[in-house]
């Protein structure tokens, strides 16, 4: 049955990013120089072409633009600066929409204008949520201790009921993402065996990303590598020993002593970050999406009000640290409510998971091609015409 | 008379010949062989140390006849001829052995090749024994010149001569000059205009003195030779009978500009050219760009445009060639389609991207960014055109095997335009016969050399000039036409013209008149005479291919330089 | 009637539209001028209701080439019930854009669009009498055809050749496209014709150093490099060529086979005499100090090594640029290894390595290591006895369609690419053939059948270009993207042929400014008109033929060749040639252009 090519489709995702795929004559070079390009993800042309023709539903079922990290070989290499790196990027972002079930990811990815508002909005709910509790039960000079301003329970509680329903929303973009990628393929069977034999390369990915070291080169990697395990370090921390965080005033070293690891990775690397995308250092950075700015902007003013606030107290100014402490709440919650789901953040879940469904996919076509002695992928040698 | 002295050489031609044919065992034959007074065997002849070489044994060796065995007389006899000529000997003392051709380039067993090379040599050898000195005739060149044909390149070629100074009869068979061209608006890439150019061209021969224009009218036929044609110009038939009235015309020389006919799309059922209303061919869009009204049958503008590649080209079925311009045009009309609707969205279907000239790459280009969505499909399969559905918001569905994606899609069009190929015109071979030039299997006229000598035909004083030869944009039917004015304007700055001194001849006092030559001749140089009835052969217009020779039952013909003395003598060589 | 004037800048910046756009609005008839811009993107229907609210009867649309605009307005005016083939044409680049004095030529190319007057036809530029002698630069394929049709006409041509031998790059190639006749064989005849023809005289190692004067009496000034060696004396003996000790690259042979100092560019070469190159001669370097044995051992003592250099000057009426190409440096190309692997070969070295009179007598071998004595180092040479290669990867476009290096189609790799599959095929049994193409483009006479035929005879095709040649223990290999396999492919590979592309000659810029004729951005020499006048010039009696123009295959560099010879006999028998279009005055064009308009 013949695909429908709708033309169209392309104006869509231009606002996602992708403005020059249309320069593309598919001379195949970017998916020869790709290091992660090869059978049966063939990428990044392979994708290119099917944006060009608009095949909508190749695309949301394509695991492609996942396995690319952006080291941009590709674009430099293209001869018709058709920029195949950036393509992939935006790419992603328009997946990040698919697979998210609101609306709400599409429209920020498509107005920044109305992220910001979002955001804005969140931050003022939060700040005033907050600053009732506080001012009903607690005292703004105190820090800790039962008459604390905002006290570790009840924030304890708050977090987890947060985190339970970004959990649930996260998990539901999951499962789409599946559904697109995996499940509802016809043309391969991923019998549930090779789920629990592949279920490993989930954690190894996520806390190695060892194919983005594939990459070129290694710095990239790294810095993206110390962002993340800094965030989880400070994850784990917030949500099970927060007691001992906001306790005080005296440090706890074999708490803190983490905390004080991951400010400073979270800092550290989103000062890079940001650095490189205002120097566009690398092919990787030339090109930057609004939202990747306020992902970098909101990650380092959490961190930074979050030191700032710890600072405060230790130091023994209560109130302030109170005051940089709701600050941080504003930042926090806003960040996490929309960027979990909706936006950028949501990659931390999306890139494991594709490597993973990648793999059962490619396993499924491996098994397709046994069964159907079927020449097709792979086959070393080219048509004799 | 003196006695013969013969000079062989043998040519290596690089390694053409002496990778297979043992030159200096041939060179040694020779030498042994009666009146052989030089042999020897060379890397190339044709250089100029080759042929000083001949020049100075003929001179120092006091040589009177030279045999050189190498490449096929086609290629080579006049350069040697010409070494005989500056040493002072006539011409025809000359013969020439293929030993590449016929030997080297179709045998592999060096030992049976070289024997075969050493018999032709020989046969050349006993054979240039008995050779006699010709000369050459020359007759006057009539300056003015036949075009036929008024499109680009016919107009060329007549100004071209006319403001050299030189009268010339341009025959155009339609009512108006312009051909194909006049039908185009914008030329691709640079979308210049064509309108302007034909204005140019066409007002200039009107204005020019020396340009007689016979509109509706064509060539009935050709009678004479190079310098010396007559053509007789009637009125226009197109294909009707055949009418012998009309005007006689002395000309020079002849340029073919008959052009090309576009091919018929309908011949293709799959693209439904005829049954689906917005399936129209690039010409029937070209006029609707000029219109300025692109609307599909019922007057809606269309949203969708599907250009379709090669229709008739490319193909197993109908032509094997390129048409050279259709994928230049078909970005032309991507872009003339998106300018004068701009909401419009445009699939152009191609196999591969032709755009291999200057400004042409740049053009496929800006179409890219212009967002047209280039699809590949293969040359041994075809697009498939159908009725789109009720939901559909389209008119038309073309189904084909995308091969960039390798998926089978259907792209959306409500029209859909068929870039037709170029083929010879119907009639091509009734011209190629009036003027006696050859046509290739697609009808295509044949030019004298595909690389030296685009123009020439093998008929000495008729040139052929763009699309009648091969498909071409307008540069380079242009230049065609050019290249053919050059070819005149140079023979006539010459005033005379030579001819061979190889013809038949009739030996008239023993002509019984029987005629049968006269039908056999397939150069019509055999003229009856009433009176004497007897047979005489136009010297000017004979090849020399010795068919009268044969015919003739009383055998009072004989070929100059193919005499039974001199062809019985080449068979003793080569079974001696 | 009413005429509306629409102007767009794009192109040239040495136009004023300022100044234009004024001159425009006193033109009789025009009621409106607008500019609209540098890329203007009209919407025909806005464009019509502006049309049918001034009842315009006319459009003008000005710019470098307007009829990128047109069709918009066409359908505007039709939307608007006007007469759409009322839309005119004042463009810039098709009537010699680039050239001098353009704002003064657009406005009369505004003047005469807006009275409906091809400018072509009215800028009828006057006649000068003309020299009947004519110099053609550049003694390749393309100069020799024209110096023989125009010396065929008895008239005088002085053909200027920048190297010692005439014959350009055709005379390096083995076989040619389509019919794989040999270069040679159909080559040297002319080049023979050439070298006796009375009416030319011959010009090599040669280059013209400067030229003056007005079309149809050009002066220019030639400068004859010392030959050091008498060509009329030389026998071409050889003997000189023995002894010299100095051993370089030949330049003939792209490199890959050494000449001596003394040399012959090629057997054939014409004129057939030796040639001494200061550049790697030791007694030239040495100021006279050292060696100088060819001298002493010539035995016709025609070997003058203190010969200077002189120059002559010729009058000329018309000139003739023929100066063909160079090819793209392949080892600014990163990823294919050119230069630092030994068994990349570009396109031309391996059409000497094919050729019978090449280094190999056309064996098709990989180079070999050996250690040089001289130089104490160990070298990858090509000897006849090396061994075949078993596999040959060929890759197209290398350096062309490609925005880093040439944005344009080279037009003749992919033909020569096919023809190269064709002779490894031939001459090595068994041998794997693979062609990374992006297009096939196979447009020409019988070009089409030409590439059928290979592929049948076995080569593999690859339908995308390759990304990397790179080396692993001693083995090569290509890596791309067969896209119509859906794969990424990677071959072992014995060699590499890389089909790189054309560029202008050097020296094409500065002829160009010598003679003010323009050049386009990427370098080519401008026609004056793409369609109309391919071979002609901005200058009057300077015309352009074969590569030099763009990239052209042989049998489109002679038909260009021919036409530029009949512009010359042309302007020859009728005694006058035209001016350069620069010195076209403005008003002389307005009058003219009123009086066509009333016929």
């Amino acid at each position: 049955m013949a695909i429908r090519v709708n033309p169209k489709l392309i104006e869509d995702i231009e606002q996602y990013g992708a403005e020059e795929v249309s320069n593309c004559y598919h001379c195949g070079n970017c998916s020869a120089v790709c290091p992660h390009s090869a059978d049966p993800f063939i990428f990044p042309r392979r994708s290119m072409r099917t944006l060009q023709m608009g095949l909508e539903s190749k695309l949301r079922s394509s695991l492609e633009p996942w396995l690319c990290y952006y080291c941009g070989q590709c674009s430099e290499q293209c001869p018709r600066e058709a920029e195949p790196g950036e393509t992939m990027m935006s790419l992603r972002r328009w997946l990040t929409s698919r697979y998210d079930f609101t609306a709400i990811s599409h429209l920020f990815y498509r107005s920044w204008k109305a992220e910001v508002v979002a955001i804005v909005a969140m931050a003022l709910l939060t700040g005033l949520g907050f600053a009732l509790y506080g001012f009903s039960s607690g005292d703004i000079n105190t820090y800790d201790g039962p008459t604390a301003f905002l006290q570790s329970p009840a924030v304890h509680v708050f977090d987890w009921t947060m985190a339970g329903v970004l959990t649930l929303l996260l998990l539901v973009n999951s499962a789409r993402m599946w559904w697109f990628t995996v499940g509802s393929r016809t043309d391969i069977r991923v019998p549930l065996l090779s789920y629990v034999k592949r279920a490993v390369s989930l954690p190894s990915h996520f806390f190695t990303q060892k194919r983005y070291a594939q990459c070129g080169e290694k710095g990239p990697w790294l810095v993206h590598l110390v962002l993340m395990l800094s965030y989880v370090m400070m994850f784990t921390l917030i949500m099970f020993f927060l007691h001992e965080v906001q306790a005080g005033p005296g440090i706890n070293w074999n708490v803190h002593a983490f905390g004080y690891i991951a400010s400073v990775g979270l800092i550290g690397a989103t000062v890079v970050m940001l650095r490189g995308r205002l120097k566009k250092s690398r092919p990787g950075n030339k090109h930057s999406h609004e939202t990747d700015w306020i992902f970098l902007v909101l990650l380092l003013y959490v961190a930074v009000t979050g030191v700032t606030q710890h600072v405060l107290h230790r130091t023994g100014f209560d109130l302030a640290a109170n005051i940089a402490y709701l600050a941080h709440m504003m930042g926090v919650v806003p960040m996490l409510v929309l960027e979990v789901p909706f936006g950028k953040w949501s990659h931390l879940a999306y890139r494991p998971l594709a490597m993973f469904f990648s793999e059962l996919v490619a396993d499924a076509l491996r098994e397709n091609a046994r069964v159907t002695t079927q020449v097709g992928i792979g086959s070393p040698q080219p048509a004799r015409v | 008379m003196e006695e013969l002295r013969i000079g062989v050489y043998v040519c290596n031609c690089g390694t053409n010949i002496a990778k297979v044919v043992d030159c200096d065992a041939v060179c040694e034959m020779a030498g042994k062989l009666p009146h052989v007074a030089v042999a020897r065997s060379y890397k190339y002849m044709c250089s100029t140390p080759g042929q000083e070489m001949i020049v100075q044994d003929i001179k120092e060796q006091n040589l009177n006849r030279v045999v050189v065995a190498a490449c096929s007389p086609r290629m080579h006899e006049r350069t040697f001829r010409k070494a005989l000529q500056t040493a002072g000997l006539n011409q025809y003392f000359f013969e020439m052995a293929n030993i590449r051709e016929q030997c080297s380039w179709v045998h592999d067993d060096a030992e049976g090749t070289t024997r075969k090379a050493e018999a032709l040599a020989r046969g050349a050898v006993y054979r240039v024994a008995c050779h006699e000195p010709l000369e050459k005739l020359s007759v006057d060149m009539c300056p003015s010149t036949l075009v036929i044909g008024g499109g680009i390149a016919g107009l060329t070629a007549a100004l071209e001569l006319a403001e050299a100074g030189h009268p010339v009869h341009l025959v155009e068979r339609t009512e108006r000059l312009g051909g194909n061209l006049a039908r185009v608006d914008l030329t691709a890439p640079y979308l210049d205009s064509a309108t302007d150019l034909l204005i140019d061209r066409i007002t200039r021969v009107r204005e020019s003195p020396a340009i007689k224009v016979h509109l509706s009218s064509e060539l009935k036929e050709l009678s004479g030779f190079v310098g010396n044609f007559e053509a007789l110009i009637g009125p226009a038939t197109n294909g009707g009978q055949p009418t012998t009235e009309g005007r006689r015309v002395g000309v020079g020389s002849v340029v073919v500009c008959t052009g090309y006919k576009e091919f018929d799309a309908s011949r293709i059922t799959h693209f439904g050219y005829g049954k689906l209303p917005n399936v129209v061919t690039s010409f029937e869009l070209e006029a609707m760009l000029k219109a300025g009204r692109i609307e599909m049958k019922d007057g809606r503008t269309p949203q969708y445009f599907a250009i379709v590649h090669c229709v008739g080209s490319r193909s197993r079925e109908f032509h094997g060639y390129c048409s050279r311009v259709c994928c230049m045009t078909a970005l032309k009309y991507a872009h003339e389609i998106k300018s004068s609707i701009p909401k419009a969205y445009v699939s152009d279907l191609y196999i591969d991207m032709h755009a291999f000239g200057k400004g042409h790459e740049e053009f496929y280009r800006q179409s890219s960014e212009a967002k047209t969505l280039f699809l590949m499909y293969d040359k041994n399969e075809h697009p498939v055109i159908k009725r789109a559905g009720p939901k559909d918001d389209c008119d038309m569905l073309i189904e084909v095997n995308e091969k960039l994606s390798g998926e089978v899609i259907e792209i959306p069009a409500d029209m859909v335009i068929l870039m037709v190929g170029m083929e010879a015109r119907p009639d091509s071979g009734q011209v190629a016969r009036l003027v006696n030039i050859s046509q290739d299997k697609e009808g295509w006229f044949i030019e004298s050399h595909p690389k030296l000598d685009p123009v020439a035909t093998t008929t000495e004083g008729v040139f052929i000039a763009g699309t009648c030869a091969a498909p071409k944009d307008i540069p380079d039917s242009v230049a065609q036409a050019r290249a053919a004015a050059a070819r005149i304007l140079a023979k006539i700055a010459r005033q005379k013209i030579e001819i061979d001194a190889v013809f038949a001849q009739v030996d008239e006092d023993h002509c019984s008149g029987c005629r049968v030559c006269n039908e056999l001749c397939p150069y019509s140089a055999i003229e009856f005479d009433e009176k004497t009835r007897h047979s005489r052969v136009n010297s000017a217009l004979c090849k020399a291919c010795g068919a009268c020779v044969a015919a003739c039952p009383s055998g009072v013909i004989k070929a100059r330089h193919f005499s039974d003395r001199q062809i019985l003598a080449q068979i003793e060589g080569i079974l001696s | 009637m009413k005429i509306g004037v629409f102007l767009c800048h794009s192109g040239p910046d040495s136009i004023n539209y300022e100044s234009v756009a004024n001159y425009a609005r006193n033109l009789p008839e025009v009621d409106l001028v607008r500019d609209i811009g540098p890329r203007p993107k009209p919407d025909p229907n806005l464009l019509a209701e502006e049309i049918r609210v001034r009842q315009l009867d006319r459009i003008v649309l000005g710019a470098s080439s307007p009829g990128r605009l047109k069709p918009a307005f066409t359908r505007a005016m039709a939307l608007a019930g006007r007469d759409p083939t009322e839309v005119r044409l004042a463009s810039f680049r098709e009537h010699g854009g680039g050239g001098a004095n353009l704002t003064e030529r657009a406005k009369a190319i505004v003047a005469c669009a807006s009275r409906g007057v091809p400018f072509s036809l009215a800028a009828v530029t006057e006649l000068m009498p003309v020299n009947h002698a004519t110099l053609i630069v550049g003694a390749g394929v393309g100069g020799i055809q024209a110096a023989l049709e125009i010396a065929d006409a008895g008239e005088k041509v002085y053909l200027v050749e920048r190297t010692g031998t005439i014959g350009g790059h055709m005379a390096m190639f083995d076989k040619t496209f389509p019919t794989l006749d040999c270069a040679a064989c159909i080559l040297t005849p002319k080049m023979v014709a050439v070298g006796q023809h009375e009416s030319i005289e011959l010009l090599t190692y040669s280059e013209v150093q400067q030229i003056t004067g007005e079309p149809g009496a050009y002066k220019a000034t030639i400068l004859k490099k010392a030959r050091r060696v008498d060509p009329k004396a030389c026998v071409s003996c050889g003997v000189c060529a023995e002894v010299c000790p100095t051993r370089v690259p030949s330049e003939f042979d792209c490199g890959i086979a050494e000449r001596r100092a003394v040399y012959m560019p090629f057997p054939q070469a014409v004129p057939n005499v030796f040639l001494v190159d200061e550049a790697s001669c030791t007694y030239v370097q040495s100021g006279g100090k050292k060696c100088g044995a060819c001298a002493k051992k010539c035995p016709k003592g025609c070997i003058n090594l203190d010969e200077a250099d002189g120059t002559i000057e010729v009058e000329v009426g018309n000139v003739i640029l023929a100066t063909g190409y160079d090819v793209l440096d392949a080892r600014r190309i990163e990823g294919y290894g050119c230069g630092k692997l030994p068994n990349v070969l570009t396109s031309l070295e391996f059409e000497r390595l094919t050729n019978a009179s090449g280094p190999t007598g056309g064996r098709i071998v990989m180079k070999t290591k050996q250690y040089n004595k001289r130089r104490k180092v160990d070298e990858w040479v090509l000897s006849a006895d090396g061994e075949p290669p078993r596999s040959v990867a060929i890759i197209h476009c290398v350096g062309s369609r490609d925005s880093r290096y040439n944005a344009y189609c080279s037009r003749v790799c992919c033909m020569y690419s096919l023809k190269f599959a064709h002779l490894v095929k031939e001459k090595i049994e068994g041998a794997e053939c693979y062609e990374f193409y992006i297009d096939m483009r196979a447009f020409g006479k019988g070009y089409e059948e030409f590439a059928e035929r290979i592929k049948s005879e076995g080569a593999f095709v690859v339908r995308g270009r390759t990304a990397t040649v790179t080396e692993r223990d001693g083995q090569m290999y290509v890596k791309g993207e067969d896209m119509l396999r859906d794969s990424v492919v990677e071959f072992p590979v014995d060699m590499v042929i890389l089909a790189i592309g054309l560029v202008p000659a050097t020296g094409t810029r500065e002829l160009a400014a010598m003679l003010r004729v323009p050049v386009e951005h990427d370098g080519w020499f401008q026609e004056l008109n793409y369609n109309g006048d391919p071979t002609e010039t901005e200058r009057g009696g300077v015309f352009v033929a074969g590569a030099c123009h763009a990239p052209k295959d042989i049998p489109d560099t002679v038909a260009q060749a021919s036409a530029v010879a009949a512009g010359v006999l042309k302007s020859i028998s009728r005694g006058k040639t035209v001016s350069s279009r620069a010195d076209v005055n403005l008003s002389s064009v307005e009058a003219r252009a009123k009086t066509l308009q009333v016929q």
